[in-house]
């Protein structure tokens, strides 16, 4: 039996435009997902902004009713079962909101320790042990307040493991870290997953979940696009290279010709300040690269690189075709 | 029990940690009785059927009125703006017990108002505050507490359920003083606004420490003023059960658990 199962869920939501003459509108940020996690797996979900990733982890951790269709975590339905979920289930969303202020980050966990009905004699402990798990044991005695973004983000997967649930949801955990914090939460979740816990990741970074996950889903617009090993989406683009191209102020016109070459499979382009980053997806590898320079006649271009295709141009293969 | 218990316990600690940084609490819980009393023994105080202890008891009602009143209309929607109603919500504990014990913290916070109103009018204006039935007055005490903390229970679902309604009760304060009798006697209002104050848990909290702290005889008999102030109480937290259900269900539907 999969540890956690989705089947056929809708999720919609209604929002409203306009002051005197309102108007409804109906958002589907699930259309008909369906998914099964194995047991002890770390399930990657993978998507751009307002792909439902949020919406499937707050669907799976009880926090919202699916519109339609069901979902189960160790067997129990997420609408009828709530209470025996709550129990079996550790969950974090991502940024500093969630903690009390006021109050030290022991006095935090205690309190959750209260709510998850740990027995009082076993809370100092258990709270002493992931206060050590997550390196905040030093500072366990100061207010909330005054930790960094790092310090709050590995203080709620402490409270999320207070009751030793088998199954964890991780909502964009890393997000804002700085990378040493980033990579010291992804080795804790590794080692989570070592001692055999589910664990249900969503992330922006492909390298997490490249390095991370057993498996990863792929959403967009509420749909599944792709499931697979990190392994066999990247060989979804392996007959791919990937030519990168720094340009200053490349219009749209020129994005539509290089996109119209045969040899290119794909283009992306990601802002960085006033340069922007072109990732050209051919099958060609390095023999594009002058065709690629001529279509570009007239912009800037600085630094160009070829190299192999990772996860991230896997996604952005999928991506791209739906756009 | 015991789980109940732990939570009843860490709830109080929290709250009380939480109350004792917020400024607008402390101001409703000490700086609003304190003119309240100062004001009010001001204007009072040389006419011949002065009596301090009333006004020490109904400036520290009103007191506890605000905070309870302030605290159980935005305590749900405070926990959603700093992002921890989910986390709430998402554990297995019953969110009324969370919530209840959080205002029994309250409740407990705003005895402070209490202890200040006395030694208002004890040690900065010199009376002797005496209380004329000592055993009944405790008694009524902790009536009236549990009376207003049952009141916050009922706000609390109800502020966060309609923007309008949470607007709504931020104006409660000054009518439900009044309509309690807190300072001044109800007989000086219109005789149909009794009908609404018999409905009020704070105006039988009112009649039971006004009637025991000055030994002024009472319409009703002071058990009876129990009685009923324990009725009132027990109709508001059979009120809140479901509105606390109802307000689960629809943030689990509508998706309005956080603000992002």
């Amino acid at each position: 039996m999969p540890a956690i199962e989705l089947e056929n869920v809708r999720r919609t939501f209604h929002t409203s435009t306009g002051v005197f003459r309102r108007r409804r509108k109906e958002v589907v940020a699930l259309d008909g997902l369906s998914l099964a996690v194995g047991d002890g797996e770390l399930f990657g979900i993978l998507g751009p902004n307002g792909a439902g990733k949020t919406t499937t982890i707050k669907v799976l951790t009880t926090l919202l009713i699916p519109t339609d269709g069901s979902a189960r975590v160790l067997g129990l339905d997420v609408v009828r079962d709530t209470q025996r979920v709550r129990r079996s289930i550790g969950f974090v969303f991502g940024g500093e909101r969630g903690l009390y202020y006021r109050v030290s980050g022991r006095d935090n966990l205690h309190y959750f320790a209260e709510l998850y009905g740990l027995p009082p004699d076993l809370i100092a402990h258990r709270s002493e042990e992931l206060l050590g798990l997550v390196g905040l044991k030093d500072r366990a005695d100061e207010k909330v307040e005054g930790y960094s973004r790092g310090m709050k983000q590995r203080l709620h997967l402490a409270r999320a493991l207070l009751h030793d649930p088998p199954v964890l949801f991780l909502d964009e955990p890393t997000t804002g870290l700085d990378p040493i914090g980033a990579r010291e939460l992804r080795d804790t979740i590794r080692r989570l997953h070592e001692r055999g816990k589910t664990i249900v990741l969503t992330t922006h970074y492909m390298f997490e979940a490249d390095s991370l996950c057993d498996r990863v889903a792929v959403i967009n617009q509420g749909k599944l696009i792709a499931l697979g090993t990190p392994s066999d989406l990247k060989g979804s683009v392996s007959d791919l290279s990937v030519v990168e191209l720094e340009v200053f102020g490349v219009s749209p016109e020129a994005l539509t010709r290089l996109r119209a070459l045969e040899s290119v499979d794909s283009v992306a382009v990601e802002q960085r300040e006033f340069r922007q980053l072109l990732r050209v997806q051919t099958p060609h590898g390095e023999r594009v690269v002058a065709r690629l320079l001529e279509t570009l006649a007239g912009v800037e271009v600085g630094r160009v690189a070829v190299r192999e295709a990772t996860l991230e141009d896997a996604y952005v293969r999928l991506i791209g075709r739906l756009e | 029990m015991i789980q109940a218990l732990g939570i009843l316990r860490s709830s109080v600690m929290l709250e009380l940690r939480q109350l004792a940084t917020s400024r607008f609490m402390l101001m409703c819980v000490i700086v609003q009785p304190f003119f309240v009393a100062v004001t009010t023994m001001f204007m009072l105080r040389h006419r011949p059927d002065f009596d301090p202890v009333y006004v020490v008891v109904g400036a520290a009602l009103s007191g506890i009125w605000s905070i309870v009143l302030f605290q159980g209309n935005w305590i749900i929607g405070g926990e959603r703006g700093a992002g921890t109603l989910e986390y709430l919500v998402g554990a297995p504990s019953s969110l009324m017990l969370v919530i209840g014990s959080r205002l029994v913290g309250t409740i407990v916070f705003s005895l402070l108002s209490m202890v200040l109103s006395w030694v208002i009018g004890a040690w900065l204006f010199g009376y002797a505050i005496t209380i004329a039935e000592p055993g009944a007055f405790l008694i009524s005490t902790a009536l009236a507490l549990v009376a207003l903390w049952a009141t916050g229970m009922v706000l609390a679902p109800l502020g966060i359920m309609w923007r309008t309604v949470s607007t709504f009760l931020t104006v409660l304060e000054y009518p439900v003083y009044a309509l309690s009798g807190f300072l001044f006697p109800i007989l000086l209002m219109p005789g149909w606004t009794r009908s609404v104050s018999v409905l009020l848990p704070p105006y039988w909290a009112a009649l039971a420490l006004h009637g025991t702290s000055s030994g002024e005889p009472l319409e009703l008999s002071v058990s009876v003023v129990w009685g009923l102030l324990l009725l009132s109480a027990a109709a508001a937290v059979a009120l809140s059960w479901p509105l606390f259900r109802l307000v689960q269900r629809r943030a689990r539907e509508q998706g309005t658990l956080a603000l992002t």
